[in-house]
């Protein structure tokens, strides 16, 4: 390899083998080994590090216990006292993927929290076939607001498969929690049931498809309650609805803290030089990330402070569009060695948490987003961290308190710039991002959030029972 | 940094006959129907929301940036700056102190006059469309009880030290609008049952706003600790 080009480091497939084409399929298929994937970096044939090639073995769940050092005592008794309030009632949680994506991501880690705080929760999956994931797939990306026909087909194929779900499950706990719209018709079943029931929703609809949103819209209302993940994703509903932000696990993989040796190694693995400055965006290479946006800003700020570009991520792989991006990102990239690309597996979730934590400033340069979770993690790691003013990052980004937001590539230069050559202030804003996330985004406080709603929903339906 | 707890006289210490009870509360967030896209429709809003909103956005956004050392004292002042770039009706309205305010409906009337009579001074400010939307949002609230109770001052500075930063919240800062005094728990308990009014009164002179929430709690031990040495 040259050393005046960027290392772009890969994971590619290495065979031609077709994916399955239901949606759950390629979900799923994203993040198993692969048989034929071979690691080569594509400019370069420079392959990734042996240790990011197969996936590691998953950690066990921790207890409640193992979150004292980080949240403090008094937070765990809050939650027990909770918990002990609804001590005996059970709890549903019904979603339509139980691998892949960030809501079975956090399921996973909230069931085994719950039922350790004496809520027994279930985790239930709906079932669909290919032409049902089609559908929901197709809604899900109307919802966002692309645009969409909406046929009374597609209306049918969605109500029978929740219909067969709907006779299939058992709802006898006393909260039922449906995430999302693939599963909003099984409220239909909520006249039969003594539970209160509530909707999930993670969807941003601050700007849907009238027409997919107004065939949902009916069985929404009649839940006891919605959820969203801020404050601008919601809609006007005669249901109260509640702001729950999506949360970050601090003893995760991605988020733990680790040994400076093992930071060192994988740096050493990647090329990332400590001893110089290092500013990070990780996400998938995906044109609402703005990776290029990132590399024209670094450019520019190169003009004035030294420092390396990492650009972190996947979707590469398997996403044509992915593909496309990252060939962009190269050919923005140039010839400059101080341009780190890696194109990650799903599983590199140590890896990343070891960039991050190298990293000088974290960039997140959205041009819209979901919540921003990548932000979350930057924050939680104390760094001091630029962000697109997209979707939920003004929720955890403050502007020159908690990070700082922008608008183009200049005002991202300009920030790398300021916040290389002021070390006091982006420390201080490090110190609050981390706080931000302590107070607002940790698994625990969404644990807290679900008990208190459980309570409050609780305590209106004996209200009710006592009228009636 | 403020400065309290300089209290030169030697308190008179007397046995509590009522022992402190630390409680917390905790809070989920509601969101609420109504939303302003800039300053005119922020002052119609404010007249109209209910209480909650405006307790929500000013006494209980203090707990949920309780880190912050300075430049945040209600979300209406930090969207008057960040969203529709207006620094000095940011200022005015950061300078109002809930501290003041033993009920809602004063703070709301002191809210709605700064931006009423912003507006009347700069009617060009009041329909310019803030960067982002300010969207109202209320709070459910369930006050729970803690581990820790006091019946000495000993007991009293462990469990201050103890408790979580919401109950710190919840005893001095909320609890003006429960007592309807310009007071909070701390200073009443220690009045009243340990006869310790100067240690209350410097614990009533704490300044909140250049302070976190950390540092008032360092600031309220440190002035029980000199009452009881």
């Amino acid at each position: 390899m040259s050393s005046d080009e960027p290392r772009a480091l890969t994971a590619s497939p290495g065979g031609e083998t077709q994916a399955p084409d239901d949606v759950r399929g390629r979900e799923l298929e994203r993040r198993l080994p692969h048989p034929g994937r071979r690691a080569t970096d594509r400019r370069n044939n420079r392959p990734l590090p042996a240790s990011v090639l197969t996936p590691p073995t998953p950690a066990p769940a921790p207890h409640l216990d193992d979150y004292r050092a980080i949240v403090g005592q008094g937070q765990l008794d809050t939650l027990r006292f909770l918990a002990k309030e609804v001590q005996g009632k059970t709890i549903k949680l019904v979603n339509s993927t139980a691998v892949g994506g960030g809501v079975a991501e956090m399921l996973n880690r909230m069931v085994p929290l719950l039922s350790e705080l004496e809520v027994p929760t279930h985790w239930d999956v709906i079932t669909g076939g290919n032409d049902f994931f089609e559908i929901t797939k197709a809604f899900h990306n109307a919802l966002h607001g692309a645009p969409y026909e909406l046929t009374q087909a597609a209306k049918n194929i969605f109500l029978m498969y929740n219909e067969q779900n709907r006779q299939r499950m058992h709802f006898g706990e006393d909260l039922v929690v449906i995430h999302d719209p693939q599963p909003v018709g099984l409220i239909l079943s909520r006249p039969q049931t003594r539970a209160n029931w509530v909707w999930r929703c993670h969807v941003d609809l601050s700007n849907p498809n009238l027409a997919v949103w107004e065939f949902l819209r009916p069985l929404v209302e009649q839940f006891d309650a919605a959820i969203f993940s801020s404050q601008s994703f919601a809609r006007q509903l005669p249901i109260p609805q509640y702001l729950f932000y999506p949360c970050i696990d601090p003893l995760s993989e991605k988020n733990k803290e680790m040994p400076d040796w093992q930071i060192q190694q994988i740096c050493d693995e990647f090329g990332i030089d400590r001893s110089r400055p290092v500013v990070t965006q990780v996400s998938r290479f995906d044109r609402l990330k703005d990776p290029v946006g990132v590399v024209q800003a670094y450019k520019l700020a190169k003009k004035y402070v030294d420092c390396q570009l990492v650009l972190a991520g996947g979707g590469a792989t398997d996403d044509p569009e992915g593909a496309t991006v990252l060939q962009e990102v190269k050919e923005a990239a140039g010839s400059d060695p101080d341009i780190i690309i890696l194109d990650l597996p799903p599983w590199c979730a140590v890896q990343i948490n070891a960039i991050q934590r190298a990293s000088t400033i974290i960039v997140q340069k959205s041009l819209k987003e979901g919540f921003g979770l990548t932000v979350t993690e930057a924050l939680w790691k104390g760094k001091p961290t630029i962000a697109g003013a997209a979707g939920g990052i003004p929720n955890q980004i403050m502007h020159k308190l908690t990070g700082v937001l922008v608008h183009s590539v200049e005002g991202c230069a300009f920030q790398i710039r300021y916040l290389l050559t002021h070390p006091e202030f982006a420390r201080s804003i490090g110190t609050a991002g981390r706080e931000q996330v302590k107070e607002n985004f940790l698994m625990t406080t969404n644990a807290k959030r679900w008990l208190l709603l459980f309570r409050i929903l609780e305590q209106g339906k004996a209200r009710r029972g006592h009228a009636a | 940094m403020a400065t309290a707890g300089t209290s030169a006289e030697k308190p008179s210490l007397r046995k509590p006959q009522k022992p402190f009870y630390f409680n917390t509360s905790e809070n989920l967030l509601r969101i609420e129907s109504q939303k302003a896209n800039n300053l005119s429709e922020l002052l119609a809003a404010l007249k109209t929301c209910p209480d909650d909103s405006i307790f929500q956005h000013t006494f209980r956004t203090l707990q949920e940036h309780h880190f912050i050392r300075q430049g945040f004292s209600n979300d209406f002042a930090h969207w008057s700056v960040f969203a529709c770039n207006e620094p000095a009706l940011a200022e005015q309205l950061a300078g109002v102190d809930i501290r003041e305010f033993t009920a809602i409906e004063g703070l709301r009337r002191r809210m709605v006059e700064i931006l009423d009579e912003f507006l009347d001074l700069h009617n060009m400010s009041g329909d310019r469309p803030a960067h982002e939307p300010f969207y109202f949002c209320a709070s459910d609230i369930v006050v729970l009880p803690t581990a820790f109770c006091a019946d000495t001052l000993p007991a009293f500075l462990d469990g201050l030290n103890q408790v979580t930063i919401h109950s710190i919240h919840h005893h001095f800062i909320e609890a003006r609008l429960r007592l309807q005094r310009m007071s909070n728990d701390f200073s009443e308990w220690l009045r009243e049952q340990a006869g310790l009014s100067q240690s209350a009164g410097d614990i009533e002179r704490i300044d909140m706003y250049a302070n976190t929430m950390e540092g008032v709690r360092r600031q309220i031990a440190r002035i029980v600790s000199q009452a009881m040495n």
